[in-house]
């Protein structure tokens, strides 16, 4: 409220700048022709040695260009303040929805602890009791580390972690992970693979990706959840498409959901909880693995499709790969 | 702490963490409440107009309604339920927009059990105890005023308007006590239950609303009178 306020007022102001700007305009130049003719009519009269041979439009000039000036610093200035304020509200946002997932699997944790100090429970409420609270340990943890990574890939991370894997037993691999961990039935996901070559990858970055892609489909499908991911390799490059039933995004939308911070909002599915920092992640690690990531979708309530380009290592480069000399 | 007989009250959870449910669900139903656990907004509607409850605890963050949103609805539908706000939002606008949407408390995470399940039964004391002053006194006319306990809606010289829940108790609470001083004290105790966040100030600012709205000139009351260092009353000339 207080951001929307302070934008709306800068406006005001930019709007009330600019008119002021367009008066001392008008002002300049009318104090100029009146003084130029004045001075012609009087200046004559008063003092005819004061001779003049042409009105000197220097001064005119000059004028204009410094208050044209001052105008394009504050578009300037404005444009920047804009900007500013845009990424204030991303952050506060991203800040009430980071405190919201550190507290909610800490409460949890709290309640259940208090819960076996006062009360008499059963030896399997307890051990249930244990495993939620593990969960959310798990949850906390995962989201930490999520955060401390962010520092590692804006810092273009070093890529000692980096391994050759074959594609067709890695990413299928990863991407089953992802979805047991966030308990989808079996028969949401389907993986094909096609062609054969080999990916030089830190692979915990990479789960995070598909974790990320997985969590998402979720968060953002009402229905029941359908995930197909399509892997193509050939000689130069690996390109998987990530391709769900969830609601979709719009054209406008897609060109914002990397961004960091930045979360879709959508009124038949309001309140999707997130920090905003999920996709940006993706393309980070993708870009780390010198990848793209893009995103496609037809519309709303017509899935999304994300696609993932990777080079691939080429037969020749491998063994030195293996052996480590080309890491960087 | 199970000293009060909950065999009859009604609790419908509204949260959408499993384990924090799940963990609530266990210790409300080891107090003997009988509880009914929804995921979401849209889901906690339906519940709430298709089912009696004696108390609702609501999450902010919710799919499809907010906690706020369903609030908002439920206090248009039902002025006297009680709602018990429990969120991760620890903001001071949340807790404000919160209490003025209809919450009667609002108790942030991460929270003790204990102060919980307090918060609970005191709430549902509140509820019990305005049901039956209710009952034996469904309204009451003084001066030009009327109140209607039951729907919160009351009537002045100057036109109609709506209680709050608070309101509404204080009002139930002095016109009980007719011609007797009540104390802060004592305000805080049978309204509030002694909710910790609640000052003695709070008790001042809802009596100077209460007599913005039922009295002629407010600075010189003549229904709401304070007693000097030992608190309030309510009088009526006969």
């Amino acid at each position: 409220m207080r951001l929307r306020h302070s934008f709306v007022y800068n406006l005001i102001i930019f709007v009330f700048a600019q008119l002021v700007w367009l008066a001392v305009l008008l002002l300049w130049i009318y104090w100029y022709v009146t003084n130029n003719i004045i001075f012609e009519q009087v200046g004559e009269e008063l003092s005819p040695q004061i001779v003049v041979d042409a009105p000197s439009v220097a001064p005119f000039v000059v004028g204009i260009v410094m208050l044209t000036g001052l105008s394009f610093i504050l578009v300037l200035f404005f444009r920047h303040l804009s900007i500013q304020i845009r990424l204030t509200k991303l952050y506060d946002n991203f800040i009430a929805n980071i405190t919201h997932e550190l507290k909610s699997p800490l409460s949890s944790i709290q309640l259940y602890l208090e819960t076996l100090r006062t009360r008499d429970v059963p030896p399997d409420k307890s051990k249930e009791f244990y495993d939620l609270m593990i969960r959310d340990s798990a949850r906390l943890q995962n989201l930490i580390n999520s955060i401390l990574e962010i520092s590692a890939l804006e810092g273009k991370q070093n890529r000692n972690h980096f391994t050759i894997h074959r594609v067709n037993e890695i990413f299928p691999k990863l991407i089953r992970d992802s979805v047991e961990q966030f308990r989808l039935p079996e028969n949401s996901l389907d993986v094909k693979v096609t062609g054969d070559c080999e990916v030089f990858i830190d692979v915990i970055s990479f789960k995070m990706v598909f974790d990320n892609l997985v969590d998402n489909a979720i968060k953002y499908s009402t229905g029941n959840l359908k995930i197909e991911v399509n892997i193509n390799c050939n000689q130069k490059k690996l390109i998987v498409d990530f391709k769900d039933n969830a609601i979709g995004i719009t054209g406008k939308e897609q060109k914002k959901v990397f961004q960091k911070f930045y979360r879709i909002y959508d009124k038949d599915i309001p309140n999707v909880k997130g920090t905003g920092l999920g996709l940006y992640w993706a393309r980070e690690i993708i870009k780390t693995h010198k990848g793209k990531i893009s995103v496609h979708s037809d519309g709303k309530g017509k899935g999304t499709t994300f696609r993932i380009e990777m080079p691939v290592v080429k037969k020749e480069l491998i063994p030195l790969q293996r052996k480590g000399k080309i890491n960087e | 702490m199970n000293e009060l007989s909950t065999e009859a009250n009604k609790i419908l959870l509204v949260e959408d963490e499993e384990t924090m449910a799940l963990g609530l669900e266990y210790n409300l139903s080891e107090e003997g409440y009988e509880v009914d656990w929804v995921k979401d907004g849209k889901a906690a509607l339906e519940h709430f107009d298709e089912q009696n409850y004696d108390l609702i605890i609501l999450d902010i963050m919710l799919p499809y309604y907010d906690g706020f949103e369903i609030a908002e609805i439920v206090r248009r539908k039902n002025p006297q339920m009680p709602i018990l706000m429990l969120t991760a939002r620890t903001g001071f606008d949340d807790k404000v927009r919160g209490l003025e949407l209809g919450a009667d408390d609002y108790l942030t995470k991460p929270f003790h059990l204990k102060e919980l399940l307090l918060r609970v039964k005191g709430m549902l004391k509140r509820k019990s105890w305005y049901s039956e002053a209710v009952t034996n006194q469904p309204a009451y006319k003084f001066g030009d005023n009327e109140i209607n306990f039951e729907n919160l809606k009351c009537k002045n010289e100057k036109g109609r308007f709506q209680l709050t829940n608070y309101e509404a108790m204080i009002m139930k609470y002095l016109i009980e006590n007719k011609g007797k001083v009540v104390s802060r004290k004592e305000l805080l105790e049978n309204v509030w239950n002694l909710n910790p966040e609640v000052e003695t100030r709070t008790v001042d600012n809802f009596i100077v609303r209460l007599r913005k709205r039922f009295e002629k000139d407010p600075s010189n009351p003549v229904y709401i009178v304070s007693v000097r260092s030992a608190g309030y009353m309510f009088q009526v000339q006969d």
